[in-house]
């Protein structure tokens, strides 16, 4: 008996170690590549959103779920990352259905022209804090490069053991302690800097998008049908990099087969009134927060016009979550 | 016991940790001289430090940035051709040389709206072929043509 205590306590010195030790090697995200920290403040949030945004910087940076509320009392809630590659959009649809069934999910097409991960980095961003699920195993399994490993991922510290020597304050900082860095999945950039010029259009030799990448998009969209959630196609404004008439192509046949409805916002910059000297943080890749705040009002409109949202500001308990949540966005908006 | 236990433990974690780093890359040591581009007398190291000045006038200049990262690649546009950097501790190097029109040659004599005949002729038939591109690769650096219709449409160096 005796001995059965000593080991259980020995194991729970070991994993308490080696939690810990895990858990301060492992970068925080809170004041530094903050992108890395948008997934976990999802987990926290109140499960009660009617529309779900997924995909790249270009619905983070670019869709402000607080002005829909504002505009339309539209509870909504961003899932996007970095560089987020389709099964990885896919892969957080399926995650996110685990919790709640919106009625609407706007998924932004931007991705579908690229077929391969890019680095460990961005998988590193998306990876390091999402939950331990079925889901996550395969998406790491789709995204690791060639020369990661899976343990990795499930046990960072494996990958991070090394920055014992490299620790700054915020590892010590938010060690125990953790801020949300986004706005319902919306990062603020109030940075300006106005469109001045981009690199020569790349000439590629074949326009069609990827067999898998249709094959993800397919998923997200029996995905959708299977819940009864109606998907909506987004493209975000941007001058770079160049969206191609024949991906423009691409996407209009993919929804008219499915009779999907595809909304791309470059079409309609003047009348949304994005001006790209203003409203632009790098030039005219993303929008900054005035950038964003237009095209947010514009969505917010399309759709509570288009798609029998509830306008919850009149309903007293959720109005209280989103009034407190506008009250500190106004304050950093202000700041 | 308790000795064994903490040896235990601290085996399996020191195997972990050096098994998980990362899997081995092929590390194949080349031989062969990457691909560089020479042009009016300037020579262009794909991967070294690019200092704009070196090389003359240019006609227009860009940047681009990530997501996430912080850095810039900015885009040296010449009369033919376009020069893309990426940063790495405060200094530039050379990531991309892009052909913009029919005046430029690569080093070894080949021009946009030449035949793929040509291109196999003065690279050989060693290539990959990618979306439609047949890429030669030598050391860490590439050599990218696009085809159409058995024509060159596009060039491209790049280091990866």
């Amino acid at each position: 008996m005796k001995r059965i205590i000593r080991v259980t306590f020995i194991i729970i010195i070991f994993l308490t170690l080696f939690f810990g030790l895990q858990r301060l090697v492992t970068p925080k995200y809170e004041t530094n590549l903050v992108e890395g920290h948008m997934i976990k403040e999802y987990y926290d949030e109140e499960k009660n959103h009617e529309v779900i945004f997924i995909g790249d910087c270009e619905v983070y940076a670019n869709i402000s779920p607080m002005v829909l509320w504002q505009e339309e009392g539209i509870t909504s809630y961003v899932r996007g990352n970095s560089q987020q590659l389709i099964w990885q959009s896919y892969g957080l649809l399926q995650e996110t259905l685990n919790y709640e069934i919106p009625k609407v999910v706007v998924f932004n097409v931007n991705s579908m022209r690229y077929s391969k991960p890019v680095s460990e980095a961005y998988n590193r961003l998306m990876l390091d804090n999402m939950k331990w699920s079925k889901e996550k195993i395969s998406i790491i399994n789709s995204s690791m490069l060639e020369e990661e490993n899976l343990i990795t991922y499930l046990f960072p510290i494996f990958r991070y053991h090394s920055r014992i020597t490299e620790l700054t304050k915020e590892d010590f900082t938010y060690f125990f302690k953790d801020q949300n860095v986004t706005y319902n999945g919306f990062l603020i950039n109030k940075e300006v800097k106005p469109y001045t010029s981009f690199p020569t259009e790349r000439k590629l030799v074949n326009y069609d998008f990827s067999d898998d990448n249709y094959h993800y998009l397919d998923l997200i969209r029996e995905l959708c049908e299977k819940n009864n959630i109606k998907l909506v196609l987004m493209k975000a404004p941007s001058i770079y990099p160049y969206w191609y008439d024949e991906y423009e192509e691409n996407i209009t046949n993919y929804a008219n087969k499915y009779n999907l409805d595809y909304y791309n916002f470059k079409n309609v910059v003047e009348e949304i009134g994005i001006d790209y000297q203003t409203d632009t943080y790098d030039g005219g890749e993303h929008l900054n927060l005035s950038g964003a705040t237009k095209l947010s009002k514009y969505v917010a409109h399309l759709l509570k016009d288009n798609y029998e949202l509830n306008d919850y500001r009149n309903d007293d308990k959720i109005k209280e979550i989103y009034d407190e949540k506008l009250r500190e966005y106004q304050e950093e908006c202000d700041k | 016991m308790t000795k064994k236990i903490i040896l235990l433990t601290m085996l399996i974690t020191t195997i972990l940790l050096n098994t998980a780093c990362g899997k081995e890359t092929k590390n194949e040591s080349s031989t062969e001289k990457p691909y560089s581009f020479t042009v009016n007398n300037l020579t262009f190291e794909l991967g070294s430090e690019f200092n704009a000045e070196d090389y003359g006038e240019y006609v227009d200049y860009s940047e681009t940035s990530s997501c996430a990262f912080d850095g810039l690649d900015k885009t040296y546009t010449y009369d033919h051709y376009e020069i893309t950097t990426y940063p790495k501790e405060d200094k530039d190097y050379i990531y991309s040389i892009y052909f913009l029109d029919l005046d430029v040659k690569t080093s070894e004599g080949v021009a946009i709206d030449d035949s793929k005949d040509k291109m196999i002729e003065t690279y050989g038939d060693k290539h990959e072929e990618e979306d439609g591109f047949y890429i030669y690769t030598k050391d860490k650096t590439q050599l990218r043509f696009g085809l159409q219709n058995d024509k060159i449409i596009s060039i491209e160096y790049l280091y990866i």
